[in-house]
């Protein structure tokens, strides 16, 4: 007896993709630039992460498990858990603008696809140490602060440099409470600003940043608490008065401007002697400016007055 | 039971005199702009997100006078339905 058996790969002529269509080069590119302009992943597609890593900043301790770093978040405007993942997962990250205002010769709103094509992107493993007491390390992509600063131009009179997180009231539930100081607001002083190590950041683990970390875009000064990076940053200000920030404004006692990482100057409810490492659960000592004393020290000389530390 | 009942409807009332409609967190953060970022905390981390985002917000974001009417009216008529047996 003869048995015709139907295998998996056995299609009809008329299911075949016509020839043409499988080698037309052009109406392939045409997909690849719809991609393109459609979301997130596309960034990636076009080469522009992962980074080449910038092997000048070394941490000096393992990198921490994405897994850990993705789903361990503080982000006030989806609420004061960690797990605000799931939540922020609804934040639109496309399109996205961040605007460059204040006191430069050349204001610019700058779409997120064009700033990451324009700015010298790289991978730099950072330290992070939350004033909560723990710490995670990771690799993030971005470029420096400086190199957008470059463009805009400061004028001689700016002497900070503000960050304000988007207000999207529809995907934020944290944005209820009305009674908060929002939009949530951060800000350091030029020199700080300036300095090498001062971060935007726009991926992480070779990956664009999803919106949980601060996606699209977020600040990052390794040698400070991490509460000082805003993140889903949309407006960057220049201006010559010291801005008072969000959880300055909630409990200036606790949170202050300078926030530099000291583990000699305790928390008024917590010790910062020690850090606990996210995922290994590894209590280690914290390390004055969180180890990168050698990069940004200088920058506080003169300012003993000032309560440089919380 | 009524007592305290009353003592809550006089309360929503003076709030309603010196606040207006102004919400309950709201008020509660001019007293002191700490203390509910620290509840809030506590309880989203502590006990239940859910605890904080459907119960006790929804308490926050209405008026002031709210609560203390809604529980005094509550406990009044309650009182008053035992006292009649």
């Amino acid at each position: 007896m003869h048995i015709l058996k139907s295998r998996p790969w056995n299609l009809p002529e008329s299911r075949v993709t016509p020839e043409a269509l499988v080698f037309n080069r052009r109406q392939a590119m045409a997909l690849g630039a719809g991609m393109l302009a459609a979301g997130p992943a596309m960034a990636q597609q076009a080469g522009l992460l992962p980074a080449m890593r910038n092997t000048r900043y070394v941490p000096g301790r393992a990198i921490t498990a994405e897994r850990e770093v993705t789903t361990y978040n503080n982000f006030y405007e989806f609420g004061s858990h960690k797990t605000i993942s799931p939540t922020a997962q609804r934040m639109p990250m496309r399109p996205w603008t961040v605007k460059v205002e204040g006191m430069v010769e050349a204001p610019r709103d700058y779409g997120i696809e064009d700033l990451l094509a324009r700015m010298p992107l790289e991978e730099r493993v950072y330290r992070l140490r939350c004033v909560e007491a723990w710490a995670m390390v990771v690799p993030w992509t971005g470029f420096p602060l400086s190199a957008l600063l470059a463009e805009v131009k400061p004028l001689s009179s700016a002497r900070y440099v503000v960050f304000q997180t988007a207000t999207l009231p529809s995907v934020m539930p944290g944005l209820r409470q009305t009674w908060y100081p929002w939009p949530y607001t951060e800000g350091c002083t030029i020199a700080e600003a300036a300095n090498e190590l001062s971060f935007m950041v726009v991926g992480a683990y070779g990956k664009l940043l999803p919106p949980q970390n601060g996606g699209p875009i977020r600040f990052h000064q390794p040698w400070k608490y991490g509460f000082k990076a805003g993140k889903s940053i949309v407006t960057i200000r220049l201006t010559d008065q010291r801005p008072v920030s969000f959880w300055e404004k909630l409990q200036s006692q606790e949170y202050g401007f300078w926030a530099n990482v000291n583990p000699a100057v305790p928390h008024p409810r917590w010790s910062q002697a020690q850090e606990r490492m996210l995922g290994t659960g590894e209590s280690v000592p914290t390390q004055i400016f969180n180890g990168y004393g050698d990069f940004v020290a200088d920058l506080y000389t003169g300012l003993q007055g000032e309560r440089l530390w919380a | 039971m009524r007592l305290i009942g009353l003592v809550l409807l006089l309360m929503a009332a003076g709030l309603f005199v010196m606040f207006g409609t102004d919400p309950l967190g709201a008020l509660l953060f001019r007293l002191d702009s700490g203390l509910l970022s620290l509840v809030q905390a506590g309880v989203q981390r502590y006990l239940l997100p859910m605890l904080w985002d459907d119960v006790l917000l929804p308490v926050l974001e209405a008026p002031a006078f709210v609560a203390p009417a809604v529980l005094g009216a509550a406990l009044t008529g309650f009182g008053w339905m035992r006292a009649r047996g």
